[in-house]
């Protein structure tokens, strides 16, 4: 990858990571006060306590395995230019 | 007369944090001082880069504040607290390739030699090394007393022993070792931190009579533990800060950012942002969830156990057999030794590095590396030194402190860091503004107690920052050619 290659990769990936913290915000707000609306119990517990906790949790590391495996590529992180020289 | 019992297994984890030092410095003999003492040489993997994350950014609070206000909260607590979880992801999905290369490119070992050629004012790099050290020394204050006062009350032996036990470990395997040290004795915290969690979990149930038990009793006698605004004890103004101060806004620490120049390859940092959420979610939840649970064994009200700080403490000592009391108190003590390690060398790399070498650098004398090995480790010892000193004598407000810390970081470093380096127009003019009076307002904020509908400072701090910074940009000149080329590659490079 060129330098210029390597910063556009960049922000695309620092642009998806923001976004991948929007959909968790979103997640986040239903998952715990739009569950707190319903009357369904799991475990001895209202819904919204298990979707809160464990399911934004299981979402962040969801969206963070989408990231890194169809957004993220592998680079160096040396300058090209560098590695040439030495 | 303390519990020796309770001190033998931290004693030994404790000479095994300064066993690793000694190894590591022996092991980096030899090879480039700076390079290797304050980023470990850029050889980190995705493993122990994630576990040095999560351990530097989970404080003391995470272990025995937090979950004594789950207690008294409920899962509304665990639901503001899992916010988190995108604290990793974040700074190293957002910075740590960016920062990774540019330091490469600049020979950068700290954030500020970042910030320093970026926008090329050595004013802006000595107010950052500045704001960095202030404000460290108030977080490592708030971890050395929460540590000391945690292993008094479960120990029986005096704050001042605990302070002076583990103030001087982490003093020297931090000076002596380096970043590397710090890093690989931040894996074993981790891990110790998750193994100490699952243990509490296991007795606290067992002690409160199952699970099953203790939910109804809660469901019976504190239902209000089961709604997400806890009977008006958690206000939404508290949701909103939480993501602002934990979640959001952690990226700009440089004490996490500075991570970033210090993995080896960009598999390492894909596989650490994955494995620092899982870990961090577990931590988080699980301690929390301990928090709750021990409801089924601490019965009464809040004042006949003191403060929400003497919960977990309390349970601890209730539920655990005395042979594994000391065991279980190394996972919060790892929580303050980790973070403390972290931030000291940080500090002290704001003061050799960035203030010292440069000025020395400015008029063309290049110390010798015998004379910054002896330096490095004197400043680290320094800090240490006067931080311990502050903590003999606390201040009562502990948690105020370190949240007020926290703050001001955000709020001097999130703008200049996110536009700077992702924004071509972003200038000197608007860094400076942007942090110097960011962190004015803030404190002034602070010290007034003002606040804006209720809400934490913080997001009166970072929204005046952002308008120092566009303000600055806008009305001053652009960056010349050459840094904005080092930063903003053009189409015509390679």
């Amino acid at each position: 990858m060129t330098r210029k290659e390597k910063y556009l990769q960049m922000r695309k990936e620092a642009g998806y990571t923001g976004l991948a913290l929007l959909l968790l915000i979103l997640f986040w707000l239903l998952a715990g006060f739009g569950a707190a609306q319903l009357d369904v119990t799991v475990f001895h517990l209202p819904l919204w306590t298990v979707t809160s906790s464990i399911g934004v949790w299981f979402m962040a590391i969801l969206l963070v395995n989408i990231l890194t495996k169809y957004i993220f590529q592998d680079m160096s992180l040396q300058d090209e230019e560098v590695e040439k020289h030495g | 007369m303390g519990n020796l019992a309770a001190l033998v297994p931290l004693l030994a984890f404790m000479a095994g944090m300064v066993g690793i030092g000694f190894y590591v410095r022996r092991e980096a003999a030899g090879s480039g001082f700076l390079q290797n003492y304050f980023v470990g040489n850029r050889s980190l993997g995705g493993f122990v880069l994630a576990m040095t994350t999560v351990a530097t950014y989970s404080s003391v609070s995470s272990f025995v504040g937090g979950p004594g206000m789950a207690w008294k909260i409920g899962f509304g607590w665990i639901y503001m607290a899992v916010v988190q979880v995108t604290a990793i992801f974040l700074v190293l999905g957002i910075f740590g390739k960016r920062v990774a290369i540019l330091s490469r490119r600049l020979n950068a070992v700290t954030v500020v030699d970042i910030i320093r050629a970026r926008f090329r004012s050595d004013f802006l790099a000595g107010m950052a090394a500045f704001i960095i050290v202030l404000f460290f020394c108030g977080t490592t204050t708030a971890q050395f007393v929460g540590g000391a006062k945690l292993f008094s009350t479960v120990t029986g032996y005096s704050y001042e022993t605990g302070l002076l036990l583990f103030g001087v470990v982490v003093v020297i395997f931090t000076a002596i070792g380096g970043f590397r040290a710090v890093a690989l004795t931040d894996t074993c915290c981790a891990i110790t931190m998750m193994v100490g969690i699952v243990l509490l979990l296991y007795y606290v149930l067992e002690a409160g009579g199952g699970y099953e038990a203790i939910m109804t009793n809660i469901a019976a006698n504190h239902p209000e533990m089961l709604e997400p605004f806890s009977g008006g004890n958690m206000p939404w103004g508290l949701y909103l800060t939480q993501w602002i101060l934990v979640g959001i806004c952690t990226i700009a620490l440089p004490q996490s950012v500075v991570r970033g120049i210090s993995y080896k390859d960009t598999k390492g940092l894909h596989r650490a942002m994955l494995i620092g959420t899982v870990v961090i979610g577990f931590m988080n939840i699980g301690i929390n969830f301990a928090g709750i649970l021990a409801h089924g064994v601490l019965t009464g009200e809040l004042a006949s156990y003191g403060t929400v700080d003497n919960i977990i403490p309390t349970t601890i000592v209730t539920v655990m057999p005395p042979s594994l009391v000391g065991l279980a108190i190394i996972g919060p003590l790892a929580a303050s030794i980790s973070t403390i390690s972290s931030l000291l060398l940080v500090a002290s790399s704001a003061i050799i590095k960035d203030v010292y070498l440069h000025y020395h650098a400015k008029r063309g004398a290049e110390p010798s590396v015998r004379r910054l090995r002896l330096l490095s480790i004197a400043s680290t010892t320094a800090i240490g030194l006067i931080v311990f000193l502050i903590a003999l004598t606390p201040p009562s407000v502990i948690w105020l402190i370190n949240m007020f810390a926290f703050g001001g970081l955000e709020t001097a470093f999130f703008w200049t860091l996110l536009l700077g380096l992702f924004w071509r127009r972003a200038n000197k003019l608007g860094a400076l503004l942007s942090m110097g009076g960011g962190t004015i307002v803030y404190c002034l904020t602070q010290g007034l107690g003002f606040k804006l509908m209720g809400l934490h400072q913080i997001s009166i701090g970072i929204t005046c920052s952002l308008l120092f910074f566009l303000i600055g940009s806008l009305l001053g000149k652009p960056e010349d050619e050459d840094t904005l080329d080092l930063f903003f590659p053009s189409a015509s490079e390679h």
